[in-house]
């Protein structure tokens, strides 16, 4: 029984594939204009990574913020239960997840059978997502896979006080004109959307153990920016399925419950 | 079956500029729905409700603050952009510092005949406000007699009440048949329903809920899916409802000012006029500004939720309206610890993000139908 998750998000549109409940494939490509055309390509590479053909998927669930315009899905879920399904998958402990994306970060809270008790959602900022931490390597001319790296070596705090992602920006400017390290700066940039991000754990409550996902949870920086602020280690999924991949995981899951479960 | 509301509704100023060429009468725009309207029908003027319009404005900027709330802005922007022409007067009741400075900026940059502004108690709670608010309408009576040059009788406030109190009655009506499993109407229907009543001439909203009431009980829907309350301050976000009904779920009850808090109470007719209006708009349901040392609007709202079976509820918070949001902690608590009802927490601005709002109201419905999900 193969099913595939493809989660269309807002920068990168990701594809699972899954044989009864064991992931075989994962690939991911640039969301393009046409959503579709990019679920098409993404899943294609799943498929010849994962050595098989396109009528073997028995189900394919989309999930993420362009879910819809994947017409050749059979189902859609929200990015709310794909996420809680894969991390679930992954994380049995996990009671909190914490998604951060491009373009949005949302926390999610579970029970211990992996049902989704409550939520919530930053998506009115990108202060507090990964376009930030683009937006800032560039102005850094820093390669984005080098800053959680780079980040480490610094043992500054500097606030970055603006709650908006160009007036961030603008303070960024300010510290590079002052002639800031570089790994300060870039440390204090995911120092300020851990804060954000963080803020919105504590709103909806902690409780342990608590997953982080999403293309941002690559960034051991920010990682490490969490723990310092939370007090504790997050668990982000390491082998195996990377943590952008967790969404689209929890997609093909559900879809293999679609047709019986594994 | 609803169209006529809906024409109400969507033009309400073509609406109330025929009905002054009609009737040669007097159009006052109120704020707030502590304003007694029985009054201001006795004397034959017609009471209009000032909301705003949901679009993006540039207007408000000099008047009003930014970080007050987004509807109070929006309705200042209304006057602004002159689509309250046909306004003779204005007045408010006494009720939220925001709704407050919307109506002073009002009467300071946009010219009207007659305006007022009408000292409601604040603490309701307490004994004092039915004598309070009583002698406060005698001054506000006095007022609009001195205005239109013509005597309020008792009589006249009589009617007034019959009026308001024969559409309270039949609001109330229709509501109850949303009580039902497969409720004949949806809650965008009822939402401009209610909205269209502050709007135009109760005497002629009367007589089309007459009318409604005669064919919904025959009335079939597909059904109804999740059934959902709002519940908030001002509310009349019809594109956000139409969407969270159209993904399947019905909304079945509400408690907005511009839907059960605004006609839930009658006045009682036996007694003193004055006095009894006053007392209605002391006893009813509470605006969260003056519910204050107890919190009574949250055990009604537990009350209507078990009254009308919901199985989720929307909090819908306007950006910046403190009084609501102090309430919202404790309302979560009652709905979901009390009768088990999810809620999900929505800032609202009067422009709605659909896109951003479709997904967290997609994964909300997904919790309740969560057994068929996992």
């Amino acid at each position: 029984m193969i099913t595939a998750g493809i989660d269309c998000g807002s920068k990168n549109t990701k594809v699972c594939i899954v044989k009864e409940g064991v992931v075989l494939s994962t690939a991911s490509v640039l969301s393009g204009f046409d959503q579709e055309e990019s679920a098409e390509q993404a899943l294609k590479s799943a498929l010849e990574k994962a050595g098989i053909k396109r009528e073997e998927i028995e189900h394919i669930t989309a999930t993420g913020a362009g879910m819809e315009a994947i017409k050749f899905s059979h189902n859609t879920i929200t990015t709310i239960t794909a996420d809680a399904r894969g991390t679930y998958s992954i994380f049995p402990s996990a009671r909190t997840i914490i998604d951060i994306g491009a373009e949005e970060g949302l926390v999610i809270k579970i029970d211990d059978k992996g049902k989704v008790k409550d939520f919530g959602i930053n998506e009115k900022c990108a202060a507090g997502a990964g376009a930030f931490i683009e937006a800032m390597s560039r102005a850094l001319e820093v390669d984005i896979e080098n800053m959680g790296e780079l980040s480490l070596k610094s043992a500054k705090q500097i606030p970055i006080n603006a709650q908006c992602t160009i007036f961030a920006e603008s303070e960024v400017v300010s510290l590079i004109h002052q002639k800031t390290l570089k790994e300060d700066i870039i440390r204090a940039v995911h120092d300020a959307i851990a804060d954000r991000n963080t803020s919105m754990v504590r709103q909806i409550g902690i409780e342990k153990d608590v997953a982080l996902i999403g293309g941002v949870a690559n960034n051991i920086g920010f990682v490490d920016s969490m723990n310092r602020n939370l007090g504790f280690g997050l668990l982000v999924p390491k082998d195996g399925v990377a943590p952008e991949y967790v969404s689209a995981l929890g997609a093909a899951l559900v879809a293999q419950d679609k047709i019986g479960g594994y | 079956m609803f169209e006529q509301f809906k024409d109400w509704y969507e033009n309400r100023h073509e609406y109330a500029k025929k009905w002054k060429e009609r009737t040669g009468g007097k159009v006052i725009g109120t704020f707030c729905t502590y304003v007694p309207e029985e009054i201001l029908y006795a004397a034959d003027i017609l009471p209009v409700r000032i909301l705003g319009s949901h679009e993006p404005q540039d207007v408000s900027e000099p008047h009003i603050f930014a970080m007050f709330c987004p509807f109070c802005r929006d309705c200042l922007a209304q006057g602004l952009k002159g689509r309250f022409d046909y306004l003779d007067g204005i007045t408010i009741a006494q009720s939220c510092l925001h709704i407050r400075q919307t109506f002073t900026s009002w009467d300071l940059h946009i010219p009207v005949d007659f305006t007022y502004y009408l000292t409601h108690p604040m603490h309701i709670q307490s004994p004092r406000a039915i004598p309070y608010l009583t002698e406060e309408l005698k001054e506000f009576k006095k007022a609009v007699e001195e205005w239109t040059g013509k005597e309020i009788t008792e009589e006249d406030l009589k009617r007034g009440i019959e009026i308001m109190n024969t559409n309270r009655r039949l609001l109330q009506q229709v509501y109850e048949l949303r009580k039902q499993p497969n409720p004949p109407l949806t809650g965008l229907e009822a939402m401009i329903m209610v909205v269209s009543s502050q709007m135009v001439d109760k005497r002629e909203h009367n007589k089309a809920l007459v009318e409604l009431l005669e064919k919904l009980p025959s009335r079939s829907l597909d059904e109804p899916g999740e059934r959902l309350m709002i519940l908030g301050s001002e509310d009349d976000d019809t594109k956000f409802i139409a969407m969270v009904e159209d993904l399947g779920s019905r909304i079945v009850i509400d408690e907005h000012c511009t839907g059960t808090r605004y006609f839930y109470e009658e006045v009682n007719t036996n007694g003193d006029a004055l006095a009894s209006i006053a007392e209605r708009y002391v006893k009813r349901i509470p605006c969260p500004s003056k519910d204050w040392p107890e919190r009574t609007r949250v055990d009604h709202i537990v009350k209507l939720a078990k009254e009308y079976d919901i199985q989720g509820a929307i909090v819908m918070q306007m950006k910046f309206c403190d009084p609501h949001e102090l309430d919202t902690p404790a309302i979560k608590k009652a709905l979901e610890n009390d009768v088990g009802v999810p809620t999900i927490f929505l800032e609202f601005d009067v422009t709605v993000p659909i896109g951003q709002f479709k997904t967290r109201v997609e994964a909300f419905l997904e919790i309740l139908r969560e057994e068929d999900l996992f």
